[in-house]
């Protein structure tokens, strides 16, 4: 298995947690000489009953897209609210730069440019006002930068409209441009592309890679992993706000994981690899699919051996074919109607906290 | 001063503001008109204090006015006002936009606190020049007759209106201050305000009783009438300055745990 894989908060989680050594490093080390940009070190965030973040270990470095993954109710939100300074975390703490926050919380605020949640804004006041005012706060805005921020982001036409009128992909668009606003070493986006449609998408992410061009390091939340696996090169895999696996986007699949089968004969077809490789080998079995542990190197081999048992081949989607979202789910072991109930008891649980103001999520 | 200017932008560019502003504007006007229309003239001892006073000389209309609006009125405003500082920034999830920017949270609250007083000191110079107009066009002014009997001058009774006013913000600052402690404390610009008010309720209660008079010198709300007098002869300066002395210790203290508690709140809204 690739990347760097933490132990997972689930008791359920099936995945052996392999030798963390890229966790074990010293940061600078995991950045390659490069600078490390954003940092957090044994960061915890505890609300009532509830720890929404847990001994969290991270470095973002210099140049980085850096995917932040991880289903509703993982502690995304709790985490980039204590990286802004927004919450305070129970333990540990965040570093940016040169800057511990919270302790020096200004300083290292005027290296960053953000948003969390839904981007608000002062809807009585039009885009460019809204620029303004809060650019000003980071140091001096021109209106040449205005202008251009706003164009970057396609709502140079309606700068001058009251944000009041705007949609909710228009919002997250000014959420970005003010996030761009006074040129930060580093960005940080929670879920930019949510509510977008398909084109919005698409013109987000190039946005967000082209950033990552030019130089500039953006750390995006976000539960859609196909997105991480196009916009960013690194990321992090966060479950019950706890890292169960950080590293390359590349590496960060399974090397020897389920293959998939589609067979005219998929019990035979069971039968056959299970002589082959070993009942334990068969990890799911059932009229539409057959999933066989197993590397990559050994696909021409069990389709030689189906083929000469007289089975037909219909499909084979090796394991380096399957994207973060087989990788995750195999990680954290839930299905997806466990995760569902898991995330509404969550995020019920964070509601209720939040009525007697010590929660989140 | 950045902070100042941004939450005076803030409060300029909403529409509230200005609906806020013409209500206390008109209040002196109808009033005025009302009594002018009015067959039947208050008499002396019967309704708000000042009122049978206006029929003889408009110059009573601003210190009429006032006496009527700062008892439940203008804590209202203030209230409303003060409770919005905080929470309902937090309600519109602009308060998160705000604190991800470099800025100190001190700073912020205290900007914040400072135009509400601002925005309750601009409603109540609305009431005093529009009463005064209202009053002068409707009834005339002449020479204001004192509690003690003696007269003032037009200049001199608009001057001790303005004092009077100017005391009256004060108290008021003391209600936007419970306001913005409570608006810290909370996500929602309606609990802060209602909270406050029922607070500041709770204490004019408390003044209405003589089991409790012990503590009536150390009661904001029980302070609320003291700039009445400015309206004798000497003028008895004492009262008045214990009054500013007690508003001044409530906002201290208030504005000191609201800086506070804002400086260690989870921004979760």
């Amino acid at each position: 298995m690739s990347g760097a894989v933490n132990e997972p908060a689930s008791e359920a989680a099936p995945v052996e947690a392999a030798p963390s050594s890229r966790e074990e490093r010293p940061e600078q080390e995991a950045c390659a000489g490069r600078r490390v940009v954003l940092s957090t070190h044994q960061l915890t965030k505890d609300f009532k009953g509830l720890r929404a973040v847990d001994h969290l270990d991270l470095s973002v470095c210099e140049g980085d897209v850096f995917g932040f993954l991880g289903p509703n109710g993982a502690g995304k939100t709790t985490t980039i609210r204590m990286i802004l300074g927004l919450i305070y975390p129970t333990h540990g703490h965040v570093q940016i730069l040169d800057h511990r926050v919270p302790d020096q919380r200004l300083d290292a605020l005027r290296h960053v440019g953000g948003f969390v949640d839904v981007p608000a804004f002062y809807d009585n006041m039009s885009a460019r006002r809204n620029l303004r005012i809060l650019g000003r706060m980071s140091g001096q805005v021109t209106e040449a930068r205005i202008h251009e921020v706003l164009d970057m982001v396609g709502l140079s036409t309606r700068g001058d409209s009251r944000v009041g009128g705007y949609s909710h992909g228009m919002r997250q668009r000014l959420g970005i441009a003010q996030a761009l606003i006074h040129r930060p070493a580093l960005i940080i986006l929670d879920e930019p592309t949510s509510g977008l449609d398909p084109q919005g998408m698409k013109d987000v992410r190039e946005l967000v890679r082209e950033l990552g061009r030019q130089g500039t390091t953006v750390f995006l939340s976000s539960h859609l992993l196909h997105e991480v696996e196009q916009v960013c090169n690194r990321a992090v895999i966060m479950d019950k706000g706890r890292v169960v696996v950080q590293g390359p986007v590349s590496e960060l699949r399974p090397a020897s994981m389920s293959i998939k089968f589609v067979t005219s004969d998929q019990p035979r077809a069971a039968e056959v690899l299970s002589r082959l490789l070993g009942a334990a080998s068969i990890a799911d079995s059932g009229p539409e699919s057959l999933r066989v542990t197993a590397g990559d190197g050994l696909v021409p081999e069990m389709v030689r051996h189906l083929v000469a048992e007289g089975i037909d081949v219909l499909a084979v989607v090796p394991a380096v074919e399957q994207g973060l979202e087989d990788f995750f789910l195999q990680l954290t072991g839930a299905s997806a109607e466990e995760r569902a109930r898991e995330g509404g008891a969550r995020e019920e649980r964070a509601r209720e906290g939040r009525a007697s103001g010590e929660d989140d999520q | 001063m950045s902070h100042l200017r941004r939450e005076i932008i803030k409060v300029l560019f909403q529409r509230r503001t200005y609906v806020g502003w013409a209500g206390l504007l008109a209040i002196p006007f109808i009033m005025t008109i009302a009594l002018r229309l009015s067959t039947e003239q208050p008499s002396e001892g019967h309704g708000p204090p000042f009122f049978s006073s206006i029929a003889s000389n408009g110059l009573f209309v601003p210190l009429a006015a006032l006496a009527f609006l700062s008892f439940f009125l203008l804590p209202l405003v203030s209230a409303m006002t003060g409770g919005f500082v905080i929470a309902g920034e937090a309600e519109t999830g602009t308060l998160k936009t705000l604190l991800t920017r470099p800025v100190s949270r001190s700073g912020v609250l205290l900007a914040k606190w400072f135009v509400a007083v601002l925005y309750v000191g601009v409603g109540l110079a609305l009431v005093g020049v529009g009463g005064a107009l209202a009053g002068w066009l409707l009834f005339g002014v002449q020479p204001l007759t004192t509690f003690s009997g003696g007269q003032l001058g037009i200049a001199e009774a608009l001057w001790l209106t303005a004092l009077a006013y100017a005391i009256t913000l004060v108290g008021m600052a003391c209600i936007v201050s419970l306001a913005v402690a409570l608006s810290t404390l909370t996500d929602s610009s309606l609990t802060a305000a209602v909270g406050t008010l029922v607070i500041v309720l709770i204490l004019q209660a408390l003044g209405q009783f003589s089991y409790f008079d012990f503590l009536k010198p150390y009661l904001f709300t029980a302070r609320f009438e003291d700039w009445t007098n400015l309206l004798r002869q000497p003028i008895p300066w004492r009262p008045i300055w214990e009054a500013l002395l007690v508003y001044s210790g409530y906002i201290v203290v208030l504005v000191g745990l609201a800086v506070a508690a804002f400086r260690r709140k989870d921004i979760l809204s």
